[in-house]
């Protein structure tokens, strides 16, 4: 049973708000998506497991020094900067 | 049919200059993109200066290579550098890629004329285009239908001969589903058969890059000059090589039909899925039937899978270092919130939700656990049905396009229309939609082959010799550049 409640702390961890009106509607499409996904639950039980496709490990590579991008460049897609850094929110 | 192979032909001939082809689709999608919305964004000027250098090698009497000099385009989540990448998403605007993702770093090099990036459901989540915050792309068979999605832009400029081929990307259907929709070809590949790098994450595990064109042979031709492992993609491993068996022989081939996937499925579209079985059976392959039970269970293991990784991948956007930003807050999470909510569409929020649900505490186990596991027995399954048969051939889609405007009203019934493809990625398996007839109002039916893991050859071989077995199945559209 998923509720209003369960919804606000979804959007709370999802860094999302829900407007009030928008509420109750979200709820109820949730609980029909979660109830949709609840047929899982009447897969017949295996211990078959996943990790990952193609059976792949973990790659590794020396830590080696390289050129990366120039910061200049970088920072064209900020929204905001100051003092050639990310600006992440003005002072109040 | 302006296919790359007579593209190629035409510019080793002489019979157009690579300037004068890319005016011509350039000025075709002036015409037509209005009505299609194919394209969200134009590039003539470096899809002309590319032009003119391929005429430069072609007037030295130097060789050109299959793709150099054909006009095509990209889906607007691949990374383009200094070229506007959104994926059609407010959160995205103003974007500008400072690297090229692999597949177009590879295909640039091959002098590829890029026309522009097109059109696709917001980040990728859905299956009409219409999540696409410059509002959805037009079917080229019938502009009151949608094109399909995730990649309709692609599949709409390819059937409506603005740009002679595009790459899409697939999660769950978003390169099969609109190719079926719009009457093209479209090729998922297998999973690490193509580099990931560049192409914007939706859910890293499901996501492959693949071509959508006019015909098989392009497919081929497309593919094996994008696959192959890339460093910087961890879980690539590579791939190709399937130009050469494109004509082999098929008798004998075991071709499989599940019956699970003719479930549901609207009749016009199992007919004509049957009546290419009986094709393959007059070209000496054999059809095979079998159960596949576990694919019932496909659609919700995606939905949850899919939207866990897609909570983790967008937490990324938060207003900071690329893309919109809120105008007012009053404090660090009230800006990002801000930012997330107004940037995001209604469809990627509900999906956001969605996965950080099954991801939470208490519900960790009864579902995403539980999609994981159920992961593991449907490749399983898969791998046992890949013992009675070489290929299976299945449906792409439910049903042919659908009217604009069907699709937003429920979400469910949306999802549903992604029954028959997302097995394939789930499985990590190459699938392939071929047109394989029209339904009584002539919109397109689309057929799906699908493949044993790195099988591309095996299903792009069966796809062929149904391609020249049907050539009628392939028809062009009244729009764009008629070669």
């Amino acid at each position: 049973m998923v509720t209003r409640e369960d919804v606000e702390n979804i959007a709370l961890l999802s860094k999302l708000f829900v407007p009030e009106e928008e509420l109750d509607g979200l709820t109820k499409s949730m609980q029909e998506i979660i109830d949709f996904a609840d047929a899982i639950n009447n897969a017949p039980a295996s211990d078959e497991g996943f990790d990952c496709i193609n059976n792949l490990s973990n790659v590794f590579r020396e830590d080696e020094v390289v050129s990366s991008y120039p910061s200049t460049e970088i920072l064209k897609n900020a929204p905001e900067q100051a003092e050639d850094h990310f600006l992440v929110r003005n002072r109040e | 049919m302006g296919t790359i192979a007579k593209i190629h032909e035409m510019l080793v001939n002489k019979q157009v200059s690579c300037e004068e082809l890319t005016k011509s689709y350039l000025s075709e999608i002036e015409k037509a993109n209005p009505e299609l919305n194919a394209y969200v964004c134009v590039t003539p000027e470096a899809a002309l200066k590319t032009a003119q250098a391929v005429d430069k090698k072609i007037a030295a009497g130097e060789e050109i290579g299959s793709l150099e000099g054909v006009p095509m385009t990209l889906k607007d989540n691949m990374s383009t550098k200094g070229i506007e990448t959104t994926c059609c998403s407010k959160i995205l605007s103003g974007y500008k890629p400072i690297f090229d993702a692999t597949v177009w770093e590879t295909l640039k090099s091959q002098n590829a004329v890029l026309l522009g990036k097109t059109n696709m459901d917001e980040f990728a989540m859905g299956s009409s285009c219409e999540n696409s915050c410059f509002g959805g792309a037009a079917n080229p068979f019938n502009t009151n239908h949608v094109a399909g999605g995730s990649s309709g832009g692609v599949s709409s400029a390819v059937g409506g001969n603005i740009a002679a081929y595009g790459l899409g990307s697939d999660t769950g259907g978003s390169i099969r589903q609109p190719a079926s929709f719009c009457g093209v070809v479209g090729l998922k590949p297998t999973y690490g058969a193509v580099s990931r790098y560049g192409l914007i994450a939706y859910a890293s595990s499901l996501d492959q890059i693949g071509p959508i064109t006019k015909s098989v042979e392009d497919a081929s031709l497309v593919f094996d000059a994008i696959a192959g492992k890339d460093k910087r993609d961890s879980t690539s491993v590579g791939g190709g090589n399937t130009y050469a068996t494109l004509d082999n022989d098929i008798k004998g081939m075991k071709i499989g039909i599940a019956r699970e996937y003719l479930d549901g499925v609207r009749d016009d579209v199992k007919e004509a899925v049957l009546a290419a079985a009986e094709v393959y059976k007059s070209l000496g392959a054999e059809i095979v039937y079998f159960d596949l039970p576990i694919l019932k269970f496909a659609l919700p293991v995606y939905y949850i899978i899919a939207c866990a990784e897609a909570s983790s991948n967008l937490g990324r956007y938060d207003g900071i270092r690329y893309g919109y930003k809120t105008a007012h807050y009053t404090g660090t999470h009230d800006m990002i919130c801000r930012t997330r909510s107004e940037g995001f569409g209604e469809e990627v929020k509900r999906r956001i939700l969605l996965g950080t649900y099954v991801l939470s505490a208490g519900y960790y186990d009864a579902y995403y656990k539980k999609a994981q596991n159920l992961r593991g027995t449907i490749i399983s399954a898969f791998n046992k049905a890949f013992e009675q048969c070489d290929v299976i051939l299945a449906p792409t889609v439910p049903m042919t396009a659908f009217e604009k405007g069907h699709a937003t009203s429920d979400p469910i019934e949306t999802y549903l229309t992604d029954i028959c493809t997302v097995p394939v990625n789930i499985a990590g398996l190459p699938g392939v939609s071929v047109p394989c007839g029209f339904n009584a109002k002539g919109m397109p039916i689309g057929m799906q082959l699908i493949g044993k893991s790195f099988g591309e050859a095996q299903i792009l071989n069966a796809a062929y010799k149904y391609q020249q077995a049907a050539p009628d199945k392939f028809i062009d559209t009244k729009w764009g550049v008629k070669l």
